[in-house]
């Protein structure tokens, strides 16, 4: 499930598939993975997101393609729509064995409801479904909470939940303390759920601090992607 | 306490329960939703009510019956929805009644597109709906300051009795911020010995309405709302200045332009061009006192807005012909960026 590289971890199914609450930090997940796995070859990011009408993969699509990451997404003229549109090639991803494939969900269960549609072609022993978590997102502060999110996405996916990834941050502000506070409400969770905590999502720069600090947690370094205008240059 | 990590539109959400608001009647639309969203499932926790109109339209007319039983009340949407709530809101500001509405405005005209865009700047200070009345219109450019301004829109709102406008756009609602939640006090809305809450020992009942039939009796009820029209205008305007103390250019721009306009301030400053930034945080009343003290030193003004130049008018009249107003601006859904404003800025300043 994860491979290591240069002492940190990173998801490596065939098909990667991220869900978890509004906000949680998928897209950043999903566009981090599929970087790492364009390491060793074509990968394909789709980009599920029905609900969210600003920060999706596809607004960094032009980016990606000149490192190997093939975008998945409605067409350009469609790129700001606000329709679920879904194209033929994600069916492509899900049933070719020689494609590797990043999923990027929308969020809540509202947004998983799209994955839910493909559960028939979710390809048996090759995919796993990766829940995020950001502790410090309003209202998904405590186990309790985490749970009961878990329980209205695998119901409306109708695929169960196969890993935790604690995602925990505040932005660029982070400190590690606060990621690893947020990795101990995950261990609770993956301890009641009896499904493991696959890795911790880390803003690239305190990434060795947390690997130092919390001994025995995978890392995975994150470069973080969807800013805000101002932080752009043209 | 602890930062917790919100989207605007969860702020908008976030600071009206902070300010007591228990009453929101909204329908919804991209790019707000999240905000209808987290209210949907928050006031029923708090013991508020939250309604799902049939639309914009009915909406408006819900938060006109509760803002005359007094209550804190919200109603949220973007642009076409506004667009669609005109009547009520001039019925309201005939009836004059507090409330807050929000608009997390979208690229137009007509159904236009979910981007981002400042398109309802002359609907919102200038009036969209009929008759001489005002809005107090605040435009916050941060998550946090959503929070600190939907606060101050309710107390506004209450001390004018008048309604309020919070203005925002889709990288606003959208985006992601820290925020420190204060702990502390649920504010509470002041006594509204006008609000009809039936008759009780009053002797006569109070009636709300915006009917006046008498044309001198309107004329009255105009020109005391004038008065208060011209209190709010001197003693509510609001905005932030960022290095304009020795600047020769003086930007304007308001929301999220604002925040790509001060890193075009920087970028400017680092070429050694001596410009700042003038950021009105309320857009009605028109920060024009600010927009006069800068006119006395700046050379010359640059106003960026997402749309056409609107706000644009009102720093040409508050300059009043002194200075050089120059205009950038992207409409229809575009964002200005960084590297467009400082080309504009190097262009001016030759």
């Amino acid at each position: 499930m994860l491979t290591t590289v240069g002492g940190f971890f990173y998801p490596n199914k065939r098909v990667n598939v991220f869900v978890g609450p509004l906000g949680s930090g998928k897209t950043e997940l999903a566009i981090n993975t599929a970087l790492v796995l364009a390491e060793q070859g074509l990968v394909t990011l789709v980009d599920l997101d029905i609900i969210n009408p600003h920060y999706r993969v596809r607004l960094v699509k032009t980016e990606l393609a000149g490192r190997d990451v093939e975008v998945v997404c409605p067409p350009d003229e469609l790129l700001q729509a606000d329709v679920p549109a879904l194209t033929p090639a994600i069916l492509g991803v899900l049933s070719r064995d020689d494609q590797r494939g990043v999923f990027d969900v929308g969020g809540d269960d509202i947004g998983a409801v799209v994955l839910g549609s493909f559960r028939p072609y979710l390809p048996a022993g090759q995919y796993a479904i990766y829940f995020v978590v950001n502790t410090c997102r309003p209202h998904f502060t405590t186990a309790a909470d985490i749970h009961r999110m878990i329980d209205r996405i695998e119901r409306a996916v109708r695929v169960g939940v196969d890993y935790l990834v604690s995602n925990t941050n505040i932005g660029l502000e982070t400190e590690p303390a606060t990621v690893i506070e947020g990795r101990r409400i995950l261990d609770v969770v993956a301890r009641e759920r009896g499904i493991p905590v696959a890795f911790t999502g880390v803003r690239s720069g305190i990434a060795e601090t947390v690997q130092e600090l919390d001994a025995g947690t995978p890392v995975f370094p994150l470069r973080l992607f969807m800013r805000p205008p101002w932080e752009k240059w043209g | 306490m602890p930062k917790v990590l919100m989207k605007g539109n969860e702020a908008f959400g976030e600071g009206a329960i902070r300010a007591g608001c228990r009453c929101t009647f909204a329908y919804p639309i991209t790019p707000q939703s999240e905000l209808t969203h987290f209210l949907a499932r928050r006031l029923p926790e708090i013991g508020g009510v939250f309604v799902q109109a049939e639309s914009e339209v009915s909406a408006i007319n819900m938060v006109y019956g509760a803002a005359a039983a007094g209550a804190r009340v919200l109603t949220s949407t973007s642009s076409p929805g506004i667009s669609l709530m005109q009547e009520g809101l001039s019925y309201i500001a005939g009836a004059r009644l507090p409330c807050v509405v929000v608009n997390v405005m979208r690229g137009g005209p007509g159904l236009g597109n979910i981007a981002p865009a400042q398109g309802d700047y002359w609907q919102a200070v200038k009036g969209g709906g009929h008759g001489d009345y005002r809005l107090i219109v605040l435009a916050p450019a941060s998550v946090p300051e959503i929070i600190a301004l939907m606060e101050l829109a309710f107390d506004l709102a209450d001390k004018y009795r008048n309604p309020v406008m919070v203005v925002g756009d889709g990288v606003l609602g959208q985006m992601m911020e820290p925020v420190e939640l204060e702990s502390g006090e649920i504010r509470t809305a002041p006594e509204k010995p006008w609000a009809t809450t039936g008759q009780g020992d009053r002797p006569q009942r109070n009636v709300i309405n915006s009917l006046h039939i008498v044309p001198e009796d309107n004329e009255r009820f105009n020109l005391d709302q004038a008065a208060v029209f011209a209190e709010i205008r001197r003693r509510e305007q609001r905005s932030e200045e960022y290095r304009t103390e020795d600047a020769e250019l003086v930007l304007m721009a308001f929301g999220t332009v604002a925040r790509v306009a001060k890193a075009a301030v920087d970028r400017a400053r680092a070429r050694g061009i001596r410009a700042g930034l003038i950021r009105p945080i309320t857009l009605w009343p028109f920060p024009d006192e600010s927009v006069r003290r800068a006119a006395a030193q700046a050379q010359q003004f640059l106003v960026v807005e997402m749309n056409l130049g609107q706000m644009l008018e009102d720093v040409r009249l508050s300059v009043n012909g002194k200075r050089p107003v120059h205009f950038y601006g992207r409409p229809g859904g575009t964002v200005p960026t960084v590297r467009e404003i400082l080309d504009e800025v190097s262009r001016i300043m030759g």
